[in-house]
This record gives C-alpha cells, sequence and structure tokens, in this order.
C-alpha cells in the first residue's frame, strides 16, 4: 500500500485550484511578475477607455454645423458652433444661471453638511450616529427622480407645505417651478454626498485636540474657525468638490422641479439634441462644459490637493 | 456649561433641519402611496392599497423594474471583477505612472454625466448596440466603477502584506494566494462597492435616458415620463419600490460590513 494516496484522491478543490494555478502559469508565465498590476488594471483602463473614446467622438461631432438643407451634420470641420455659441446670449443666460445656482448649493450644503457630519462622528450614541447614517443613505440609494417626485407632491398647490402656510393664513403660494425651488431640491440631492466626504476627514480629528483647545481659553467658535475647519480642510475640498461639479452638470432637479424654465447647461445640452436636432452645436456646449468642469477641478486640486478624492488607500 | 448648551443646541438645530429636509420626499411618497382618492395628496384621503394593486397589474411598469434590475446585475457583474482587481493594483503595488493613471481613472466622475450619456450614446450608436439592454448596464458601470474602486482600495488599507507572505512561504502559489488570502480580506470592500454599484445602476435616470428607446426604458426613465404628463397616485406605489430596494440594501450593508465603515478615516 502506498504511503501517499494518490494524486485522484485529493479533493477536488485542490485539483481545480491546481488546474487554474497551471493555465494561469501557462497564460502569463511567472517572469512576466513584474507585468501583474499592469495586467490587473487592464479592464479598468479599458472600461474607463470607452468614455475617454467617446469624449474624441463628442469633440468631433462639435466640429460639424447642422446643414439646414439635408438635416445632417456637415462633412467638413469648423469652429462655427463655438463662434455661435460664445455669441448667443441664451448660453450665457443659462452657464451663469447654473454657475451661480452651482455656488449657493454648494455654500448652503457644506454649512448643513458640516454639523451633520459633525454630530454623527462625535456622538456618544451608537444608536443615534446609525439612525443619522440611515437617514442619509435612504435617499441616496432613491434616486433623484423619485425625490424629486416627493418634492413634487410635497411643494405643490395643494401640497401639505401650502396646507400648513394655510393654516396660519398665508398662501397659497407657487412653490415649485421656479429657481429656488430647484436649488433646494439641490441641496437635498448633494446632502449625502456632502456629509460623506465630510465624514471621514472630521473622524481622523481627535477629540482630545478640540478638549485641549477650549482648556486653553478657545471658546468654541474659535475652536472650530482655528482647529477643527483647518484639519477638516481635506474633506471640505473633496465635499465642495463633488458638490460644486454635480450641480453645475445637473439634470434631473432643474427637469423637474424647475418646470421647463429653468434650464442648466444639461437641460440646455439635451434639448439641442433631442428638440432642435442640432447634434453639433449640442456636442459644442458638452465640450464647453466638460472643459468649465475640468477647469474648476484642476483648479482646486492645484490650489487645496486632491482632498480625500484621492482613489489610493493611503496619502501618496 | 452655557456654551454647550449653545453648541448642542445650534447643531441639534441644524441636524433636524437637515433630517427633515433628508426624509420629507421619501416619507411623502410613502404616504400618498396609500392614498385611497383618485388624486394625488398628501395627507391622503383615506387609506388603501389599490394603487398597489393597479401597479402590480400595469404590465408597462412591471417591465420597466424587470429592465432596471437587469441594468443593476449587468452593472455588478462587470463592475466586481474589474474593481476589486483595479482597486487591489492601486492599493498594492507601486505602479508607474500612478498619477496619471488617477486622473485617468476618474474621468467617470470628473466628465459631467450629460458629456458621459452623450458620448456613449454617439459611440454606441454607431456601433450600432443601441436598443439592447447591456450598453445601458455597461455605461452604468463606467460612471460608477471609481465608487467600486474607492471601496476595494478602503478596505485594502487593512490587509497585512504579511498575510500574503505567509501564505506563500506556506506553499501557496501566486493564484491561490490571491483567490484564498487577498480576496476574502478585501471582501467588506467588494460587498461594500458591489452593493453601492447595484443600486446606483438601479436607480441611474440621465444616462439610461440617452441610451433607451420606447422598447427598452428603465423604472427611472418611466417615472419621469409620467411625471411630466399627469401625476397619479400609481407612481407614488411605484416608487416605494425603489424605498424598499434602498432599505434592504441599507440592511444588507449594515448586516454585512456595518454603515460605520463610511465614518473611518483612510
Amino acid at each position: 500500500m502506498p504511503l501517499r494516496p494518490s494524486r485522484s484522491a485529493y479533493p477536488l478543490s485542490w485539483r481545480v485550484l491546481d488546474a487554474l494555478e497551471a493555465g494561469a502559469r501557462g497564460v502569463w508565465p511567472a517572469r512576466f511578475a513584474r507585468g501583474v498590476p499592469w495586467l490587473m488594471l487592464a479592464p479598468a483602463i479599458l472600461l474607463v477607455g470607452l468614455l475617454a473614446v467617446s469624449l474624441f467622438e463628442i469633440a468631433d461631432a462639435s466640429l460639424r454645423t447642422l446643414d439646414t438643407a439635408t438635416f445632417l451634420p456637415s462633412e467638413e470641420h469648423t469652429l462655427a458652433n463655438y463662434a455661435r455659441a460664445f455669441s448667443e446670449p441664451v448660453v450665457l443666460a443659462v452657464g451663469l444661471r447654473s454657475l451661480g445656482g452651482a455656488l449657493l448649493v454648494t455654500l448652503a450644503t457644506l454649512i448643513l453638511a458640516f454639523p451633520y457630519a459633525y454630530a454623527m462622528v462625535r456622538t456618544p450614541s451608537a444608536a443615534w450616529r446609525k439612525t443619522l447614517l440611515i437617514a442619509l443613505f435612504l435617499p441616496f440609494f432613491i434616486g433623484q427622480v423619485v425625490r424629486a417626485y416627493g418634492w413634487l407632491i410635497l411643494l405643490g398647490n395643494q401640497g401639505l407645505a401650502n396646507e400648513i402656510l394655510g393654516l396660519a393664513g398665508l398662501g397659497p403660494y407657487r412653490l415649485l417651478f421656479n429657481y429656488w425651488a430647484v436649488l433646494f431640491g439641490l441641496v437635498q440631492y448633494m446632502l449625502p454626498f456632502a456629509v460623506l466626504m465630510l465624514a471621514p476627514a472630521l473622524s481622523a480629528i481627535p477629540e482630545e485636540v478640540e478638549a485641549a483647545a477650549g482648556s486653553l481659553g478657545a471658546n468654541w467658535g474659535r475652536t472650530l474657525l482655528h482647529v477643527v475647519f483647518p484639519m477638516a480642510k481635506p474633506g471640505f475640498v473633496g465635499a465642495g468638490l463633488v458638490v460644486l461639479t454635480l450641480t453645475l452638470t445637473d439634470f434631473a432637479i432643474p427637469a423637474i422641479l424647475g418646470g421647463g424654465g429653468q434650464d442648466f447647461i444639461a437641460n440646455a445640452i439635451y434639448d439641442q439634441f433631442f428638440r432642435t436636432s442640432d447634434q453639433g452645436m449640442g456636442a459644442t456646449l458638452t465640450v464647453l462644459l466638460v472643459l468649465v468642469g475640468s477647469t474648476l477641478v484642476g483648479l482646486v486640486f492645484a490650489l487645496f490637493g486632491a482632498g480625500t478624492l484621492s482613489l489610493r488607500g493611503r496619502g501618496p | 456649561m452655557r456654551e454647550a448648551r449653545a453648541k448642542r443646541l445650534v447643531i441639534g438645530a441644524l441636524v433636524a433641519l437637515s433630517l427633515l429636509i433628508l426624509s420629507a420626499p421619501t416619507l411623502v411618497v410613502l404616504g400618498a402611496s396609500f392614498t385611497a382618492g383618485n388624486i394625488i395628496a398628501f395627507p391622503p384621503d383615506g387609506l388603501s392599497l389599490k394603487w398597489y394593486e393597479k401597479v402590480a397589474g400595469a404590465s408597462d411598469l412591471r417591465q420597466a423594474f424587470w429592465r432596471s434590475l437587469q441594468v443593476a446585475l449587468i452593472c455588478t457583474i462587470v463592475a466586481v471583477p474589474v474593481g476589486t482587481l483595479a482597486g487591489l493594483a492601486l492599493a498594492k503595488h507601486r505602479v508607474r505612472f500612478s498619477n496619471a493613471l488617477q486622473v485617468y481613472l476618474l474621468l467617470p466622475f470628473t466628465i459631467p454625466l450629460i458629456g458621459s450619456g452623450i458620448g456613449l450614446m454617439l459611440l454606441f450608436g454607431e456601433a450600432g448596440v443601441l436598443g439592447s439592454l447591456w450598453p445601458v448596464g455597461l455605461a452604468a458601470c463606467v460612471i460608477n466603477l471609481p465608487f467600486m474602486i474607492w471601496a476595494v482600495t478602503a478596505s485594502a488599507g487593512a490587509l497585512d502584506p504579511d498575510l500574503e507572505l505567509a501564505a506563500a512561504s506556506c506553499g501557496a502559489p501566486p493564484l491561490q494566494t490571491f483567490l484564498l488570502v487577498t480576496v476574502p480580506a478585501v471582501a467588506p470592500g467588494i460587498i461594500t462597492g458591489s452593493l453601492l454599484m447595484f443600486i446606483l445602476a438601479l436607480n441611474e435616470f440621465l444616462v439610461s435616458l440617452l441610451l433607451v428607446d420606447a422598447r427598452t426604458v428603465t423604472l427611472p426613465v418611466q417615472i419621469y415620463n409620467s411625471i411630466r404628463s399627469i401625476i397619479t397616485p400609481d407612481l407614488a406605489a411605484i416608487s416605494v419600490v425603489f424605498i424598499a430596494c434602498a432599505a434592504l440594501a441599507i440592511l444588507a450593508l449594515d448586516r454585512l460590513v456595518g454603515l460605520d465603515i463610511f465614518l473611518k478615516s483612510k
């Protein structure tokens, strides 16, 4: 009787693993070991490559004007769409409306997000922390359309908000389909993003630091201003940037809560493609939006660093 | 101690305001879905389940929901291996050009969604694949991929490199080490990432709006198209499906990895 059982007596999982191992060695010999990280990154690079290629598609489309005789994009390349985009007052108005709105929403969201994140990180009660987290994730996981739908019900002319105002003898007011309704909806949409970007930065600040500032005579306002805010800067940069760019480019909230009269850039782009069918003009506006967005991101990164947005696990 | 009280009061008031703003639309949709009346109203005119009955019988809504589920599944199935491999490569290995690579892999976040949507629409249109569902799932995967990579890199920080060395010194070949040691060690990140990818793809709206046609509308697009015409309570009832899915995802996240991981600093 042999001392060792034959190979066929090994458990199936061993044999499967051995076969996989042999297969892997055949496809990727050990002397290529240095290339393994790139092999692991390749699928992600290819997937994101779809986006990179599609950017070229957009750029190409933006250089072709709409031929009004055939309703087809022109064959030759021209910068005419860009000249038109810069000379049309509507484009400027929509651009300024989006940018101004994005700045206001970012400010309001950060003002609301900081106390929320602070309370969530600092509370001694685990149950309260979980409640705050759930209240944050529920809207985050529900999606924009359903949330905007909720606001339509709540803020409509016969909605709860107007009924409460009615009890106080006020209204009814037209709460929907104006600029402020859009901004309000955007703040609600952005709040979970901002809190989730801010909270890790705040939990990195030891509570003792605040206590130390207090025991050295700083009141709470000064502790916040000189200790907590500077230490939480990466969180504020990350949160502010995410809110700013997502708001600037949002489509659903202005479309639903703005009622068609409060278009942001994304709505203008959509209309160029699907209402006016001027693909070239729509692509031009898209290119301009991508440029403005990347400039903003680059500017903030250059001024403040990548903050909490870094994809690497630990610092550089 | 007056100051401590004032601090608690200010923070408490702002948190209460945020809680109200965050929860109001969800509660209103939930409440309105149970109305017995024929118009949408909150508070509802009496309670009934009749709109749920109507939704269960409406084949267009059911099919739209089924398509959204398929999109979410395709997105997750693609994202999990791709994002896990990329996340581990970034976290464990010193890769050359890692700064440029980082900028590149963050493209889905830095390109505005409308840009990604329009670009993919042109690209898929040229390839002639618009009108089927898999491009929508693939698109949802591309635009949210950084979430998956993020989740994995964050939990790879907790991975002790000695574990892999120990496995190797016990005679485990590389693939076996990877499958039986590395991957289980970052499992919390993989679970978090896949849940995020699934739920974000289920809710995905703008890119789907650009990529679907009348035969392939997903549920968020269907709801959007309907609220632009008339708002009936059956929309509230179907929206509750999303609320239920979100609640399930949160429950799973809490049970499997704990919600607290979102508070940890890197």
